[in-house]
């Protein structure tokens, strides 16, 4: 009984001493294995895209493997449920798009984590807005007029988006309800078919990202309006912003956005690694260009301001949401 | 540029070393993965992405291209010897493939398969070089009501395959059906039957179902002969030649096959499983001889097999005119010329000339490659079977796993097609066809989410079905196909 107790207590004086001096070094060694960076997008894909542009060089910068593995589903959240599903030791990090981290608790039961609780932001990579698209044949010249027009036959304009509680469904009536119109949704799957339902007829107007717009705009068959952005993009320059014009608020902004993340509870100095690491790769005027040849604006910043945009956008959302909610 | 400078502009980018070995490469790979059951161009493609990055843009584009239509060959070998369809799209080939080789005549068969899918990718090259410009502007007109008219009369064609039985097809559509509605609605964003699995919220895997009901169902039915192995015939270039009668069956299915296939393949969202459903269908329904089907009609294997080469080779047209991908696989390929700063679009055939061309070019070297390849490789196909079951069937399941995990790297799958496929033996036994219960499953959330979307858009008046000209065309075809066999057995029995 002694000699258990004695044992007993060696163990743990020993794993207690050995934890406390490893706990250090485990950041300092980070990391020690090939690291995992989920994506819950499949390969092809923009996220998957960013993802490997990123990952190569943090391979460099860290002196082990990244592997991008592709999860994708449910809108990008399969892939942070399976980041999470792995062992915590660090090894197993993410990259999304903000539904999984803002929209996703909203509209999807059972998601399995509390983006709050659950997820420790590592930074912000890159933003993208979406342009207001109509076909070429469409009256409006500007979202003034769109606007106006739609105040005039309140539900008649129909637009599309890439289903409910899609960034371009909530841009849409975020859109709508700061402006002060009624616009009518009808969801498709893919931006592919909001592109061919706009390109042929069969719906007026669409938010979609400006790179997907932009060949049908040189072809002539399509037109963008305005773009969500704060700023004018660098991708469509002459696109005007909708902030502050067709009656929208100085502020109006909506973006989709990129970011790093990691499960909560991994060790700060390993987040703080990765957010430098990050940091040094999109200051890189190369890695700049490569994405914004994508549509994506490098957006970098530290965790906090990851963990601030994650808030300021869960409530924006949430209010469109509840707004939607409450229409149906 | 006209088309014929086009052509020669093409032949001088698609015969440049590298290009032409990239090329060769994708479709040598693509037949490979095709025969593997489970595994398809998806999988093949996404591990080639990587490398893409560092080769030329139409390198990248002329060897994916070669995977995915490589792939449209492969996937019939293995339904025709085995019954275990390579890829979902070849699934009906195991309908007359299979009887035929049980007949001795797996060469034939084999054959069959080859010289169709080369015809249809030939003819397919041709409707996409002189059409698809037109193919194009039809895709964009077609709209929500079109498709489901379209889809509702395809269902209806189609639903009565690979069944003596009506009652029992039509069993198994409906379950199709029913299991095509798994997933998250597209108008309220609901989850449907998911019981809290996130892995459904996208619907059940296409892969996962097709493998499950064909492959491990055939697996496990096979278990009590695991001893044997099939017949030890070997093929010499003889058995390979149909006869003349075999021959002149096929040419007819073949010019169907192609049109049907290159028509629905233009078709944002439609493509090539579809599209060999339907050809059997057609086949069938013109035949003269339709109760040898299911009995090992060549015409079965023609139709199809020309329909979905074809179909490949056509799903360029929206991608290459509109920027517009038809398929995940397509997306795919998107992506990696995205990578290399080209945005695909209505512009690229006057911007990226050498790139649209080269490709077109690079399509008819590969696939008259393929069909020099595939022919000698018929032999060495047929002699698999002399492989016992017990070394072959286990390592099929094997692949039919690596193939189903590959979709989407997601081992719930796997579970999945475990599942599927005990259903599926059980539904072998009592002689229900799971080609059908396939046939509902691709089709019905096609019909659900068009109808839908059309009465959304016509704010609830179900007239846009007879007021759009294209979709009150199929609607009065469905109800001919419905109504003229009744019309006929009523004269029967009055007579």
């Amino acid at each position: 009984m002694t000699r258990m107790t004695t044992r007993r207590s060696l163990l743990a004086a020993s794993t207690l001493a050995f934890g406390l001096t490893a706990l250090p070094a485990l950041a300092q060694d980070w990391p020690t294995a090939p690291v995992h960076l989920f994506v819950g997008f499949p390969a092809g894909s923009s996220p998957d895209t960013i993802a490997r542009l990123v990952a190569e060089p943090l391979a460099e910068a860290l002196g082990q493997p990244v592997v991008v593995e592709n999860k994708p589903g449910a809108g990008g959240v399969i892939g942070v449920q399976q980041m999470l599903a792995q062992k915590g030791d660090g090894h197993s990090i993410g990259i999304t798009i903000n539904g999984p981290l803002t929209t996703a608790p909203r509209l999807i039961p059972e998601l399995g984590y509390d983006p709050q609780a659950d997820i420790a932001p590592v930074g912000l990579i890159a933003t993208s807005p979406l342009v207001l698209a109509v076909s070429a044949d469409f009256a409006a010249q500007d979202a003034a007029a769109f606007v106006a027009d739609a105040s005039a036959r309140p539900g008649e304009i129909s637009y599309g988006s890439v289903g409910q509680g899609s960034g371009a469904h909530l841009t849409a009536e975020l859109f709508a309800g700061e402006a002060g119109v009624e616009l009518y949704h009808i969801p498709y799957k893919s931006y592919a078919e909001v592109t061919t339902a706009i390109l042929g007829g069969e719906i007026d107007a669409g938010f979609m990202a400006p790179s997907g717009a932009l060949p049908h705009v040189e072809a002539g068959t399509m037109k963008m309006l305005g773009i969500t952005s704060a700023t004018p993009f660098a991708q469509v320059p002459d696109v005007p912003v909708l902030a502050g014009q067709a009656g929208l608020p100085d502020d109006f902004r909506a973006e989709l956005w990129n970011a790093m993340i990691a499960p909560a509870g991994t060790d700060a100095a390993v987040i703080e690694r990765l957010n430098g690491e990050l940091q040094t790769i999109l200051a890189d005027p190369e890695i700049q260009q490569k994405l914004l040849a994508i549509g994506w604006q490098v957006q970098p910043g530290a965790p906090a301001d990851l963990a601030d945009r994650i808030a300021a956008d869960t409530e924006m959302w949430g209010a469109v949401i509840d707004k939607t909610e409450a229409q149906q | 540029m006209t088309t014929l400078e086009g052509l020669a502009h093409g032949l001088s980018v698609a015969l440049q070393p590298s290009i032409l070995i990239y090329s060769l490469f994708g479709a040598l790979l693509g037949t490979f993965v095709g025969v593997l059951p489970g595994i398809g161009a998806m999988a093949a493609i996404t591990l080639l992405l990587p490398i893409t990055y560092y080769i030329s843009s139409e390198a990248a584009l002329v060897m994916l291209a070669g995977v995915y239509y490589g792939a449209q060959y492969g996937g019939s070998v293995a339904s025709i010897l085995l019954r275990l369809p390579g890829t979902p799209q070849s699934a009906v080939t195991t309908l007359d493939g299979y009887p035929l080789a049980q007949q001795g005549r797996a060469g034939v068969a084999l054959f069959t398969a080859m010289i169709s899918s080369f015809a249809g990718s030939l003819l397919g090259i041709a409707i996409l070089v002189l059409m698809a410009g037109w193919l194009a502007s039809i895709a964009t007109q077609f709209g929500a009501a079109d498709y489901a008219a379209m889809m509702v009369m395809g269902l209806v064609a189609a639903s009565t395959i690979g069944s003596r039985q009506p009652a029992k097809s039509l069993a198994m559509v409906v379950v199709g059906l029913i299991l095509g509605t798994v997933g998250t609605d597209v108008n309220s964003g609901a989850p449907r039957f998911t019981f809290g699995q996130t892995q459904l919220l996208d619907g059940i895997n296409l892969v996962a179902l097709a493998m499950g009901l064909f492959g491990v169902a055939e697996v496990i039915a096979n278990i009590r002969k695991a001893d044997r192995h099939g017949p030890p015939n070997r093929v010499g270039l003889r058995e390979l030649i149909p006869a003349r009668d075999d021959l002149r069956r096929i040419c007819a299915p073949i010019l169907r096959g192609t049109t049907l296939g290159g028509f629905f393949g233009a078709l944002p969202g439609t493509g090539s499983t579809i599209s060999s459903f339907l050809s059997y269908a057609l086949e069938r329904r013109v035949s003269r001889r339709p109760q040898k089907f299911g009995h090992g009609a060549v015409e079965g294997i023609a139709g199809p097999e020309s329909a979905n080469n074809s179909a490949a080779i056509t799903a360029f047209v929206p991608t290459l005119t509109l920027g517009i991908p038809g398929d995940p696989i397509m997306a795919l390929m998107l992506g990696a010329l995205v990578i290399h700063g080209i945005q695909p679009g209505p512009m690229m055939l006057e911007a990226r000339p050498d790139m649209f061309w080269g490709l077109v070019v690079s399509f008819g070297i590969g696939n008259l490659f393929l069909l020099i390849l595939n022919l000698p490789l018929i032999g060495i196909w047929v002699s698999m079977l002399r492989i016992p079951f017990r070394w072959l069937y286990p390592a099929i399941i094997v692949f039919i796993c690596l193939g189903v995990y590959s979709v989407r790297g997601a081992s719930f799958d796997i579970v999945m097609v475990a599942a599927v496929g005990a259903i599926g033996y059980a539904l072998a036994l009592a002689a229900f066809s799971p080609a059908l219960l396939l046939l509902g499953f691709v089709l019905g959330p096609l019909i659900e989410t068009n109808l839908r979307r059309a009465l959304l858009v016509s704010r609830g008046d179900p007239m846009i079905f007879l007021e759009r000209p294209i979709a009150c065309g199929f609607v009065i075809a469905t109800l001919a196909l419905i109504l003229l066999p009744l019309a006929r057995r009523i004269r029967q029995g009055r007579g």
